[in-house]
């Protein structure tokens, strides 16, 4: 235990990094774009006086304004601000999800291979390789085809193809510290090799763990909304903003607002979670000129 | 505009078997000729190009192979039938030299022994003379056990396929069997020589570069992108009248009215002008647009083996909880008509005198408050363990029927029932789930019945339910001895006046027991330049083709 | 060398085999299948269905179909589509062209345009230019393509109705400037994103060439600042962009995969998505491992470039 807070540089580099993370002015636009999204998508809803669920076949492609639809209807009469609401908690929900399997997945790949080294590494190493060898928009689709499509399931399927770069991440930064003092000191005092990889190592690595959680984010955003724009991801009622924009090519002359809405609302998202993602990369890499 | 144009379609009266007739039936037979079969057409009068747009690639060449609606396109081009469907429902003759009949001596007086007479000096694609060694050839690879055969109802029943002469074969039926006729209607013959020293069946140059005796010959294809093909100098019918014709796969139907409207396609085929475009579509200069009936009803399926539907006053209810006229009129911008069956307002069988429909959410939790299914805690109803929730699938991605769906789901929970929606990739949707009925309920839309003949055994008839261990397409599971007796009566029968009492009995039961909820019967949104003539709404064949020969520009 | 190249070629091959294998575990064990497009279809009773699966091999146990299809795959025999009746390798050559133009012509954009914006940014370190182009980076890299692609339609086809909104021609036009309206937007669409990605790495690069000596020393032979430029900056910067373009070779297949169906684009990417709807495994199977090979090919070059360039790498 003391081995551990002696031999961390942890909280040095916290308040560095978070000192040089607040001075990156494109990271704190991303921070307010992302905190605004997020205040918008859990509070909106109790704001509106519209279901995002209630059907309204009289009130079909109400244009934006009017009514009291701040965004307009859908080809159902559905408010589609309501609806962008409900689909950001899901599809925010779906890129955490996603962040936290395949952070959690590719950390524990990664300290295992970068420890052990040697026929462990190569194995799992290979594995990451043929995953990454898949190309990601063929597995996805692939596997959401044939697969009861729900959020869930949906996470589940993005985490597949997300966790390998931090494994790789992860793997480099611990094989570089494991012939470090502080290792060899816990070998010394008997701990565990579980304990050493998830208390001393992994702690080491947290900079770029973090950098690539926060950007696996704003790319299980993205992927959600791919798959669920080719019509192979969640299944409407259930909104996400990728299947709000399914089926809106069809009305792009006579309801723009159908494809414009949710578009905005994404490009916001992934460009705010990309700019802290950024800003955090600057934060922890003390060698990086401001970007 | 558009009631007139569905009339257009409608027809007084249907001879769909009525060759087949026996003694009785003999008075009512037109002749065959239509004026087709004049000639053998010179043809030097074919000119011009015609560029016909589907939203699907035909990609089965082979027509005898399994292959999908716009498959057909091409093979109505290509090939021919030995005689085939008019929009009125009577046959006329193809590669035949006369439709087989009782009168004219083709078919014995008990429709077991048929003689078929072919059209004399037909040629194929590549030259070689059409006998009736290909007829016969056709007919057998049907039920090659090493061929991928589309179908083999009906031809399982014919025996001993003799050639008599080069344009004369005789079979016999080992019972008798009324859809034959319509069956043979949607065969088309292919070359024998193009299978001679050929290891599989399967894999033939008719794949890749089809030979036919139709009136267009192969030229070429793009994948993914069109098909060429030329006029058949020496078609055996009238036409071709187009020097060539380019099938054009467009597979974004905005993209496809957006290049009808700017004049880069001259006929919009399958899958035609979504109704949203209806209104703009009628005013555009220079077009025809035309809302034509189409033989396919789109209804609420049940898996009648779940508890949920076995109770008749549960469906009664969810059917009035349907609010029809608002998905016809708001969702399908009032394209299809509403319908109680199964069968076509066009066909001779159907029956105009099912009770209506009725939407009233009233009315359906008032029967079922009195029957006993009483609303739970949860506001779902519940009645003897068996709660009233189930899901509904359906294709995902087709948005039209998940709107309506949608819109089902929020008028059912006003009577207390849950529907669950579960929509799945069509692989998945028509698998195993579909064929052994592992789903709760679906929307579904079907053409139950082939060409112009009424027999829907093969949905109907409760052993054609593969769950229920039959091998048919009956996978809402429906059982009724009555209707199955009815079927089986009617394919037996070879008079249509007395075929029609049968089929519309068969439609009255069926609308009483709802082991579905119909809906509506499709009507599509045809539409085409207006310097091109020929293309005409044809309820008993699948696609627009049909009698591409016919079509010309002026 | 030669004995790396051999060892990396052994691990790819093995890599190639596990890909195929999960791949087609996943496509042969899902629900569903090829024969269910014709369940609708009159007269496909179960019975008929049945047999057409045992007649094509659907009902063997999966580890068979595998090796029967790894075994042929071995001899050169790709399969024949289900669909289509023809040879995988004829299926997926017919669709390669439309594809290659797309790609192809995005990248000739993205490399010039994303080449030249990371040198400048390069140069002009820390200016206003620099950081507007990485802002445009970032935000360029956090459209969603498709979502992109349908703004582009609604204004330049729809509302200014100078572009088409889909398709590779015309049908009876066909000329080169039809075949250029038509490329126009789906090219700069997908251009968008490759010249954020070529501007950042291309800025990097400059940056690591420009502090290095020979630089230095060109400049104070008195060289012009454009010489510099042209012929030793440029040039020396390009060269890790070979890297880059290797790892950027397999987007070849499934990069324009979702533009390609927002412009309706007859090309590889609507060739998957048509194949997964039909259950067309073969075909599936025969794009996942043209890609596969793509990814390692691509992975391959790049380390060989790097090696070759690099002299500090060492291979063993």
């Amino acid at each position: 235990m003391t081995t551990a807070s002696t031999n961390t540089p942890l909280p040095f580099i916290r308040s560095r990094a978070l000192r040089r993370f607040l001075s990156h002015k494109l990271a704190l636009v991303g921070l307010v774009m992302v905190l605004s999204l997020t205040v918008a998508c859990f509070v909106g809803p109790h704001l509106l006086p519209y279901d995002e669920l209630h059907i309204d076949l009289m009130a079909r492609f109400a244009s934006p304004g009017t009514g009291g639809h701040i965004f307009g209807t859908d080809p159902l009469g559905r408010d589609i601000a309501a609806r962008l609401f409900h689909a950001g908690q899901i599809s925010m929900a779906v890129g955490f999800a996603v962040m936290l399997i395949a952070t959690s997945v590719g950390s524990v790949v990664g300290v295992v291979s970068g420890y052990y080294g040697g026929k462990v590494a190569a194995v799992l190493m290979r594995i990451v390789d043929a995953f990454l060898s898949f190309p990601s928009v063929f597995l996805l689709l692939a596997l959401a085809a044939f697969i009861q499509p729900g959020p869930v399931m949906i996470a589940l399927i993005i985490s597949a193809t997300s966790w390998m770069e931090v494994a790789r991440i992860v793997e480099s930064e611990v094989k570089s510290l494991r012939n470090q003092d502080f290792v060899q000191a816990a070998h010394m005092l008997g701990l565990s090799n579980r304990w050493i990889m998830f208390r001393e190592l992994l702690p080491n690595a947290i900079g770029p763990i973090i950098v690539a959680a926060t950007l696996t984010v704003a790319r299980a955003i993205l992927l959600e909304a791919y798959i669920s724009f080719l019509g192979y991801g969640i299944q409407p009622p259930l909104p996400s903003w990728g299947n709000m924009l399914n089926g809106a090519q069809q009305y792009l002359a006579s309801a723009p607002w159908l494809a414009i809405v949710p578009g905005v609302a994404i490009t916001i998202a992934v460009t705010g979670f990309n700019f802290i993602g950024d800003g955090l990369r600057d934060a922890f890499d003390s060698r990086s000129d401001a970007l | 505009m558009t009631d007139e144009n569905k009339n257009s379609a409608h027809l007084n009266r249907r001879q769909a078997l009525m060759m087949m007739g026996a003694a009785g039936a003999a008075g009512l037979m037109g002749p065959m000729a239509i004026g087709r079969d004049s000639a053998f057409a010179a043809n030097a009068d074919a000119s011009g190009q015609l560029v016909l747009a589907f939203s699907q690639e035909p990609t089965v060449f082979n027509p005898l192979m399994p292959h999908i609606e716009v498959d057909e396109g091409l093979h109505y081009a290509v090939y021919d039938t030995l005689f085939d469907f008019d929009p009125e429902g009577e046959f006329f003759a193809n590669l035949a030299a006369e439709v087989p009949t009782v009168t004219n001596g083709g078919i014995s007086a008990d429709g077991l022994n048929w003689r078929l007479k072919l059209k004399e000096g037909v040629m194929w694609h590549d030259g070689t003379p059409f006998t009736a060694e290909d007829v016969k050839f056709s007919l057998e690879l049907l039920l090659d056990p090493d061929f991928r055969s589309f179908r083999s109802t009906g031809y399982k029943l014919m025996q001993e396929i003799t050639v008599v002469s080069d344009t004369e074969l005789t079979w016999t039926m080992s019972a008798p069997f009324a859809p034959m006729a319509a069956i043979l209607a949607s065969t088309f013959i292919v070359p024998k020589h193009a299978f001679d020293g050929v290891a599989d069946k399967n894999n033939t140059v008719l794949n890749t570069a089809p030979i036919g005796t139709g009136p267009f010959k192969f030229k070429t294809r793009m994948a993914g992108d069109h098909i060429e093909l030329e006029a058949n100098e020496t078609y055996h019918l009238d036409g071709p009248f187009l020097q060539t014709l380019i099938m054009k796969y467009v597979p974004d139907l905005n993209v496809m009215y957006t290049q009808f409207k700017s004049g880069d396609i001259d006929v919009v085929g399958l899958q035609w002008i979504t109704p949203d475009h209806l209104a703009e579509a009628k005013g555009l200069a220079g077009k025809v647009v035309q809302v034509t009936g189409a033989a396919t009803f789109e209804s609420v399926g049940f898996n009648m083996m779940r508890p949920q539907f076995q109770d008749p006053a549960v469906r009664k209810a969810l059917y009035m909880a349907i609010d029809k006229t608002s998905i016809i009129n708001a969702l399908y911008y009032g394209v299809p008509s509403p319908t109680e069956t199964y069968m076509p307002s066009q066909s001779y069988y159907f029956n105009p005198d099912l009770p209506k429909h009725e939407f009233s959410i009233e009315k359906a939790n008032a029967l079922l408050d009195e029957v006993g299914w009483a609303k739970g805690s949860d506001g779902i109803r519940a009645k003897d363990g068996v709660r009233l929730a189930f899901s509904n699938s359906t294709t995902a991605g087709n948005h039209l029927r998940e709107q309506a769906q949608q819109f089902i789901q929020q008028t059912f929970a006003m009577i207390g029932v849950e529907m669950e929606i579960k929509n799945l990739p069509p692989a998945v949707m028509w698998g195993d789930y579909w064929m052994n009925s592992e789903f709760d309920s679906v929307v579904v839309g079907l053409n139950a019945l082939a060409g112009a003949d009424p027999d829907t055994s093969d949905y109907f008839m409760s052993t054609m339910s593969p769950v229920r261990g039959g091998s048919g397409q009956n996978t809402f599971a429906y059982q009724n001895p009555k209707v199955d007796e009815l079927l089986i009566k009617g394919a037996a029968n070879f008079v249509p006046e007395e075929r029609k009492a049968i089929y519309q009995e068969i439609q009255a039961v069926i609308r009483e027991d709802l082991p579905f909820l119909p809906m509506f019967q499709y009507a599509v949104i045809k539409g085409w330049k207006d310097d091109v003539t020929g293309p005409a709404p044809n309820v008993n064949n699948r696609i627009d083709s049909w009698n591409v020969r016919d079509w010309a520009r002026t | 060398m030669l004995r790396y190249i051999l060892s990396r070629l052994g691990q790819s091959l093995i890599l190639l085999l596990i890909v195929s294998f999960i791949g087609f575990a996943v496509l042969t064990l899902a629900p569903g299948g090829p024969l269910s497009q014709f369940a609708l279809s009159p007269g496909m009773t179960q019975e008929q269905i049945d047999k057409i699966a045992t007649q094509m091999g659907l009902d063997r146990p999966v580890v068979v179909q595998y090796f029967d299809w790894l075994s042929h795959l071995v001899m050169g025999d790709w399969g024949i589509s289900y669909r289509d009746g023809q040879s995988v390798l004829h299926v997926i050559a017919s669709h390669l062209f439309a594809t290659l133009l797309l790609m192809g012509t995005a990248t000739v954009i993205s490399v010039t345009l994303g080449s030249t914006i990371g040198i400048f940014s390069a140069l002009k370190r820390g200016s206003s230019f620099d950081y507007a182009m990485t802002v445009f980076a970032m935000v360029a890299l956090s459209i969603p393509t498709f979502w992109f692609g349908l703004i582009a339609i609604y204004i330049f086809s729809l509302n200014l109705g100078w572009l088409p909104a889909g398709n590779m021609y015309s049908v009876g036009d066909g000329s080169l400037l039809d075949y250029i309206r038509h490329l126009i937007m789906p090219a700069a669409v997908l251009a968008l994103v490759d010249v954020a990605i070529w501007s950042r790495y291309m800025r990097t690069s400059t940056l690591t060439v420009i502090n290095q000596d020979f630089v230095r020393t060109a400049r104070a032979k008195g060289l012009t600042r454009r010489r510099v430029l042209l012929r030793h900056i440029v040039g020396n910067s390009l060269v890790p962009m070979i890297t880059l373009a290797g790892l950027q070779l397999p987007m070849v297949l499934g990069g324009a995969l979702v533009t390609e169906t927002v412009f309706t684009w007859p090309g590889m990417g609507r060739l998957f998505l048509d194949s997964l709807g039909y259950s067309d495994y073969p075909v599936v199977m025969g794009l996942l491992m043209a890609s596969a090979m793509l990814v390692l090919l691509g992975n391959l070059i790049a380390d060989l470039t790097v090696a070759l360039i690099d002299p500090r790498i060492r291979l063993d």
